[in-house]
């Protein structure tokens, strides 16, 4: 009589700790005992799906990685995604449908500054955790808002960087050509800015578009100004053809790029000059090319999943952020609420990633990545070429 | 003079690119009087083809650019089967609407295929890729390809609509489908060659143009806005008129990036639109209409 009461009291006391588990479960959008659902905004279609569709891409194959191995704390992760076409409106519709309609726990996205931008007061209203994982605005994240955290570098930081790099470097006349766009108005300001700060009058400011197919005009403005360095802030095809423009008419200044323009072998391919870029830097996300030995394993996993890709550096900033998301849910442990999840992010603390070149830092601050890195092209390979240290 | 040297140069080559695009445009609007708004995508398509065929598969050169303008021809053939013909009958406003849809669906494709290959893909130049000098410029040896080709295709489409069949039939239909039929002509047949030639035309363009443009999806858009500028500052219907459309096209954006700023590069081939439509709405060497009553 005594075993079977006990037995009784087991089975209930079971049933009422499953049952509140259950329970505590239900009250946190998009999280059960088994799975975590987490949503991605960003191009899927349209001239930039690379910055939305690639990135993703990068972040399911760490997931499907994690979840082979037992996910975190024993729960699968499943990404939901949703296409913002770059847009202002597509990121708000698409911010609103993961929350209501898919009520996912979290948000790794934001492929598209301009449209990501749009969409952070409704990011804001609705509490959800935003972890931005390729949008390089600084309004993002700054002001900071308690539900947004960022493992891109800012454009703000990439900008001041590269004019530090110039003037490390010796430069004495710095120019500069970038594209008029949301893209390179979010970098173009914040170095205007820093030019003001240090004092520097620019020898030429000149424009390019996305889809220019001759720099000459450019080219023969910049060496006409005598310029030694170039903040160079274009997409690749302008920044291809603006260099090819320059060797043709004979002018070889140093070309100071940033992160759209990090994959040089890519960049070289599209010049087709030899050494075209031996005086190019460019700022990193990840420090060595897709094609290297040390990301073999991604290489493999990306095409399992997605056999039409090629390892690119954007699979592998999904890939970058995805695994700083997964330490902060690791962080927040078992009994997972959008709060502790938001709070595990100050546990971040010089994390050593596999794949940024800089540690990551979410203590104290929603920028995580403050680390520019620089590379450069030796004998078609992608090395470090340094740092370069803020002032 | 340096600068003014090199603009001038680089103006005829950038010209060269616009004179090759609207050359398929001119083709397509002289036989059925519809602008084909999937030009661009169909050089896309031509450019993604070689590539596959070129880079992926190792192909050699020559039968990749054949079988790139081979495989744009039948994509042509099938863009009016599929979409053009059903709706001719209703006009050819819907004709025209049925190539923006047209356009769309291409370059979906096309993201579909090509698009996790990165960002912009390179394509190996035909010749060597070092610029070349002539007197104290230099020019990139790909850019004189494109400008020999643009001065081949018009030769052979010169000959084309003047000396064959083919082409008087096409200019015959253009003119009057209802007396192109009346005499027998099967003008349903000679729209689907014309697309199809206009698509191959697109094609190799987008073979030859592909060191110098790179590829990927969305590559048609801007050039068929600057092949439309050149073929509509040359006359919809003349085939030397793209090609003088395309070379001024070309000469007055670099003068204007020179020389004012670079930012309205961009706005030129906007502005001769405007310009020509305004002022010159059968173009410079287009042929204006006759209508006896």
């Amino acid at each position: 009589m005594q075993r079977l009461a006990t037995t009784i009291t087991a089975t209930l006391a079971l049933a009422a700790i499953a049952l509140q588990a259950q329970a505590q479960g239900a009250d946190v959008p998009g999280v059960t005992n088994t799975e975590i659902k987490v949503g991605s905004f960003g191009p899927l279609t349209g001239p930039v799906y690379i910055y939305g569709k690639l990135t993703m891409n990068g972040v399911e194959v760490y997931f499907n990685k994690l979840n082979q191995a037992g996910g975190v704390h024993g729960r699968k992760l499943v990404l939901v995604r949703e296409d913002d076409l770059c847009k202002p409106e597509g990121a708000i519709a698409a911010v609103k449908k993961l929350v209501h309609e898919h009520k996912v726990f979290a948000i790794i996205g934001g492929g598209c500054s301009n449209s990501t931008l749009a969409a952070r007061p409704d990011i804001e209203k609705e509490h959800v955790p935003f972890h931005v994982f390729a949008a390089v605005a600084d309004g993002i994240v700054d002001p900071p808002a308690p539900n947004i955290y960022t493992t891109q570098i800012t454009a703000s930081i990439e900008s001041k960087a590269q004019i530090q790099w110039a003037i490390d470097k010796g430069a004495k006349k710095l120019a500069i050509i970038a594209q008029h766009d949301a893209w390179g108005r979010a970098r173009y300001e914040p170095m205007i800015q820093d030019f003001k700060r240090r004092g520097i009058q620019v020898v030429a400011d000149e424009e390019v578009t996305v889809d220019q197919n001759d720099g000459t005009a450019q080219a023969l403005k910049l060496k006409a100004a005598g310029a030694d360095a170039i903040m160079l802030l274009g997409y690749p095809k302008p920044a291809a053809v603006v260099i090819r423009d320059s060797i043709k008419i004979g002018y070889k200044p140093l070309w100071v790029g940033q992160t759209a323009i990090q994959d040089l072998p890519a960049l070289q391919a599209l010049i087709g000059i030899n050494g075209a870029l031996a005086d190019f830097v460019s700022i990193t996300t990840v420090p060595g090319h897709p094609d290297n030995p040390q990301y073999a394993e991604w290489r493999k996993l990306l095409k399992d999943t997605f056999p039409n890709d090629d390892l690119s550096v954007f699979n592998l900033m999904g890939i970058a952020a995805a695994e700083v998301f997964v330490k902060v849910l690791e962080a927040a442990g078992k009994d997972l609420t959008r709060e502790k999840f938001l709070a595990a992010y100050n546990t971040i603390d010089n994390f050593k990633s596999s794949i940024y070149p800089g540690p990551i830092t979410c203590k104290g601050g929603h920028k995580c990545n403050e680390s520019p890195a620089f590379v450069k092209l030796e004998n078609n390979n992608v090395v470090f070429a340094g740092t370069a240290a803020l002032k | 003079m340096l600068m003014f040297s090199y603009l001038m140069a680089t103006g005829l080559t950038t010209g060269a690119f616009y004179a090759l695009v609207a050359l398929g445009i001119v083709i397509v609007y002289k036989s059925t009087q519809v602008v084909n708004l999937a030009h661009g995508e169909l050089f896309m398509v031509g450019g993604m083809l070689a590539y596959t065929c070129h880079v992926m598969a190792g192909v050699p050169y020559l039968p990749s650019l054949l079988l790139a303008v081979a495989g744009a021809f039948v994509v042509g053939i099938l863009t009016e089967r599929v979409a053009y013909r059903s709706v001719l009958k209703h006009g050819l406003a819907s004709v025209l609407v049925a190539t923006i849809g047209v356009s769309f669906v291409l370059k979906g494709i096309g993201r579909y295929i090509w698009g996790g290959k990165g960002d912009y893909l390179a394509f190996p130049p035909i010749v060597s890729p070092e610029p070349l000098q002539f007197g104290n410029i230099m020019i990139m040896s790909q850019q004189l390809v494109v400008l020999l080709a643009v001065i081949m295709v018009m030769a052979a489409l010169g000959l084309f609509f003047k000396r064959t069949r083919a082409g008087k039939w096409m200019q015959a239909t253009a003119s009057n489908p209802r007396a192109a039929r009346l005499c027998g002509l099967r003008i349903e047949r000679i729209y689907m060659y014309t697309f199809a030639v206009g698509a191959a035309v697109a094609g190799a363009a987008g073979v030859l143009m592909a060191p110098l443009t790179h590829l990927y999806p969305d590559v048609g858009f801007v050039l068929f806005i600057k092949g439309m500028a050149a073929a509509v500052l040359g006359g919809l219907t003349s085939i030397p008129g793209a090609v003088l459309g395309g070379v001024l096209l070309g000469l007055a954006e670099q003068l204007a990036a020179g020389y004012l700023h670079s930012s309205i590069q961009d706005v030129v081939a906007f502005l001769v639109i405007m310009f020509a439509l305004i002022f010159l709405p059968t173009g410079l060497l287009g042929v204006r209409g006759l209508r006896k009553v």
